[in-house]
């Protein structure tokens, strides 16, 4: 798959960007950081409307057909205006493991109602700081699941989980319906990713995957993930860096605009560098998940893709805030919003750290 | 992207066919001066083989393909450490310049033929003791000489002077006008009276770069390259030439293998290396850096490949990989411990740490110092002010020194 983006990809790129720029509002993301268990619903019926959740599931299941390059895109415009909900990310990864490895009946029970927007998925893979446990505590057994994972995105609104469990000894992906889990909020500093904790005691749970087939698909769902965030951290990142050139063009110090003194003017070139290579390794892992025979490969470049987003997004985050000086800080400005988010996409997905040893396990042929 | 794996296919095996005669290997030991000669028996047969002047015109000795070409032979090349680093300002700036602006096209293809083969090389005089990076400060003046003209001043940095026949050059032609408008281009003989080199060594123990004095040297008005006062403009065309010096040899320094190689093999308080966080994530995020690169390189030349303008982002290369270098070897020094300040002024900065480190501050200054290139990014791509500039407007003559 090329790099270069085709027409069609081109015109989701501005088109995303078009419609969720005129309907993004500051006030309303504030709004949202105060309370616990809202979310962002002018985005999540944005995301509907045009057609994102259907995006990325195949046609035969009401889909759109479209891949981790679309998706890419979309996410890209949904980071620069900090959209508050979740769902694409989690969405899709929870239908990709549906459509990989669910029976035929899971996949016409839930694959059209996902894509239609009428159901909403996520993904429950992490316990503790591990994104993807090896042993993971979480169990299965007879058509049951009991346990607890923290923090899982869009947790307080899925109908549906895809968690990672342990059933026989061995790695599993099972389906649950989040009805019969536990929510406990997460009272955060970035509210509207709808955190939960979610505890099961013996719900009702279909066995998705299990042993080594189950820990290669959970991997490559969570690389995948990790993609669609990078890119959105890559939105986030260039947003900042536009707001930032736009504010040191215009406030003036000592007669003349911050912009050019150099410490300001470098820093924001710095962030251009920062942002393009993130870019790139986002367009460059997007292209190869679906390249043929190209998996171990993918997965170096999503995890350079997320290393350098996040480095990116974090990094643009904390330049910008300190370029705007005093007004910077306040509440009424929202820079804040960008740098909770900026934070908050650093750990779903996996945190650097995870990122950065899988790298180098790859690198040195140490795969577990 | 048939048609060029073929030709990757087709450089690859040439490449391999000669690697024994003019190689790695069979470079251990030669000092300079021998191993110039095998550079220019090189060449020769580089020539001799087509790939010499890969995306230059046939009309000019070269082969007429495309930039992708180029970029693919340059990379394959660079694998087997062929001795070419004496040509690559010549046929890298000036002699394209001399392509584009020398009007005399018998003289140029001559000039151009030699330097393909690698009988003649060029330079390029631009440095000066007072205009580095403000390279429009320069002190070198032109003056009229009956028909023709007289060079007089000192140019620096100017790399393989030693060993250059001719040499682009600006001077100042008028310095009662604001700088950037009094400046001309030449070429000049480098081995016309009045003429002297003096080679200086560099912090590697290297001499590459010289000091060059110019002694009333005579230049022919036909040696005009630009419009009297209109130099400036072919100045930046010669740095502007090449845009994705993709394969710029120094830039990453060695391969990141070598330092994952290195990692494996030594021990940080009795553990492995490898499993130390801290050498891990320099690891990841060198890759990191270098996979945008590439990419970034790679989306440039499919771009021009569908006859499209690349993206800007190609002058982040030189900026992001010799700092990320720079870092990187230091790193490798200190796991080597002791061993590590064992120094080998032969060892090539593409496979040994202490070489690609020591040498590493070139790279952050010639071509452009870092904080030039981030003036340029900020003022060129993103629109940010341009620096206070008290010497904007002023007659050259009239700056406070
Ligand atoms: C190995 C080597 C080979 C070279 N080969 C050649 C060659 O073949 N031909 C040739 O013409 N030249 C050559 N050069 C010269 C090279 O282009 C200059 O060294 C370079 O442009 C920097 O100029 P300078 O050394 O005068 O440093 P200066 O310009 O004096 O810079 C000193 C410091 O001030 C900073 N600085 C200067 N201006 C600004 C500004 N506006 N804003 C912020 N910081 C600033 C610089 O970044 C640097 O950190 C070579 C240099 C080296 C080291």
């Amino acid at each position: 798959m090329s790099i270069l983006l085709d027409e069609g990809q081109q015109a989701i790129a501005t088109e995303s960007r078009r419609v969720l720029e005129a309907r993004s509002d500051k006030g309303r993301l504030l709004g949202l950081l105060e309370q616990v268990g809202a979310c962002d619903a002018v985005f999540r019926d944005t995301a509907v409307e045009q057609g994102w959740t259907a995006l990325a599931i195949a046609e035969e299941h009401g889909g759109l057909g479209l891949g981790l390059i679309e998706l890419g895109l979309v996410a890209q415009a949904a980071g620069g205006v900090i959209a508050g909900a979740p769902f694409l990310t989690v969405g899709y990864g929870a239908a990709r493991v549906l459509a990989e490895a669910g029976s035929a009946e899971v996949q016409a029970a839930w694959l059209p109602r996902l894509a239609s927007g009428e159901a909403t998925a996520t993904v429950a893979f992490a316990e503790g700081n591990a994104p993807l446990p090896p042993r993971p505590t979480t169990t299965f057994a007879g058509g049951r699941l009991t346990g607890v994972k923290e923090g899982v995105v869009a947790g307080l609104a899925a109908d549906i989980a895809v968690v990672w469990a342990t059933s026989a000894g061995e790695p599993a992906l099972v389906l649950v319906e989040l009805s019969a889990a536990t929510r406990n909020p997460v009272d955060g500093f970035d509210n509207s990713r709808l955190y939960a904790d979610l505890a099961f005691a013996e719900a009702p749970a279909t066995l998705l995957a299990q042993g080594d087939a189950a820990r290669a698909l959970a991997l490559d769902v969570l690389a995948r993930m990790a993609v669609v965030t990078a890119h959105e951290q890559t939105g986030g990142a260039e947003a900042m860096l536009t707001i930032a050139r736009d504010y040191a063009v215009t406030r003036k110090a000592f007669g003349q605009p911050i912009g050019a003194f150099q410490s300001v003017k470098h820093r924001i070139a710095e962030l251009y560098g920062l942002v393009e290579i993130a870019r790139a390794n986002c367009i460059h892992a997007a292209a190869l998940a679906d390249a043929p025979g190209g998996a171990a490969g993918f997965l170096l470049a999503a995890a350079d893709a997320r290393i350098s987003a996040t480095e990116a997004y974090d990094t643009a985050a904390r330049d910008c805030v300190q370029i705007h000086g005093g007004i910077g800080v306040t509440w009424e400005q929202g820079l804040h919003l960008h740098m909770r988010r900026a934070r908050s996409l650093a750990i779903e997905q996996g945190n650097l750290l995870f990122w950065e040893d899988l790298l180098v396990d790859h690198l040195t042929g140490e795969v577990a | 992207m048939s048609d060029y794996e073929a030709f990757r296919a087709r450089a690859r095996t040439w490449l391999q066919s000669v690697a024994g005669e003019f190689g790695r290997e069979a470079r251990r030991g030669l000092d300079v001066e021998q191993d110039l000669a095998l550079g220019r028996r090189y060449l020769a047969a580089r020539f001799d083989a087509g790939f010499a002047g890969i995306n230059w015109p046939t009309g000019m000795g070269g082969q007429g393909l495309t930039h992708i070409e180029k970029v693919i032979f340059d990379t394959e090349e660079m694998g087997f450490g062929m001795p070419t680093a004496y040509f690559g300002i010549s046929l890298g700036m000036p002699v394209p310049i001399l392509m584009r602006f020398c009007e005399d096209k018998a003289f140029v293809k001559e000039r151009v033929l030699k330097a393909l083969r690698g009988e003649e090389i060029w330079c390029q005089l631009f440095s000066e003791p007072a205009g580095g990076s403000d390279l429009a400060g320069l002190r070198t003046r032109a003056e009229v000489d009956g028909n023709g003209w007289k060079l007089n001043g000192q140019k620096v940095w100017t790399s393989w002077a030693q060993y250059c026949d001719y040499g682009v050059i600006v001077a100042r032609t008028d310095p009662t006008v604001p700088k950037h408008k009094g400046l001309t281009y030449y070429w000049v003989d480098m081995k016309a009276p009045g003429v002297e080199v003096r080679p200086i060594k560099l912090a590697g123990g290297d001499s590459h770069v010289n000091e060059v004095f110019f002694d009333d040297v005579r230049l022919e008005d036909s040696q005009r390259m630009s419009p009297v006062g209109g130099g400036f403009a072919v100045a930046m065309a010669t740095l502007m030439i090449e845009r994705y010096v993709a394969t710029d040899s120094g830039g990453f320094g060695p391969h990141l293998d070598l330092f994952v190689d290195l990692a494996r093999d030594v021990e940080v308080n009795g553990r492995p290396a490898i499993e130390d966080g801290r050498v891990r994530s320099q690891i990841a995020r060198n890759h990191a850096m270098r996979a945008g690169l590439e990419s970034i390189t790679t989306r440039a030349m499919l771009m021009m490949q569908a006859g499209m303008e690349p993206g800007p982002e190609g002058s982040l290369n030189k900026l992001v990989a010799v700092r990320s270098r720079q870092k990187l070897s230091e790193l490798a020094i200190d796991l080597q411990g002791n061993a590590g300040l064992a120094f080998d002024p032969h060892a090539s900065q593409k496979e040994n740490w202490t070489a690609s480190w020591l040498n590493a501050p070139t790279g952050r200054i010639a071509g452009g110092a870092d904080e030039m290139l981030l003036n340029t990014i900020a003022e060129r791509i993103l629109g940010l002010p341009q620096d206070h500039r008290p010497d904007k407007g002023v007659p050259f003559n009239q700056i406070p020194a």
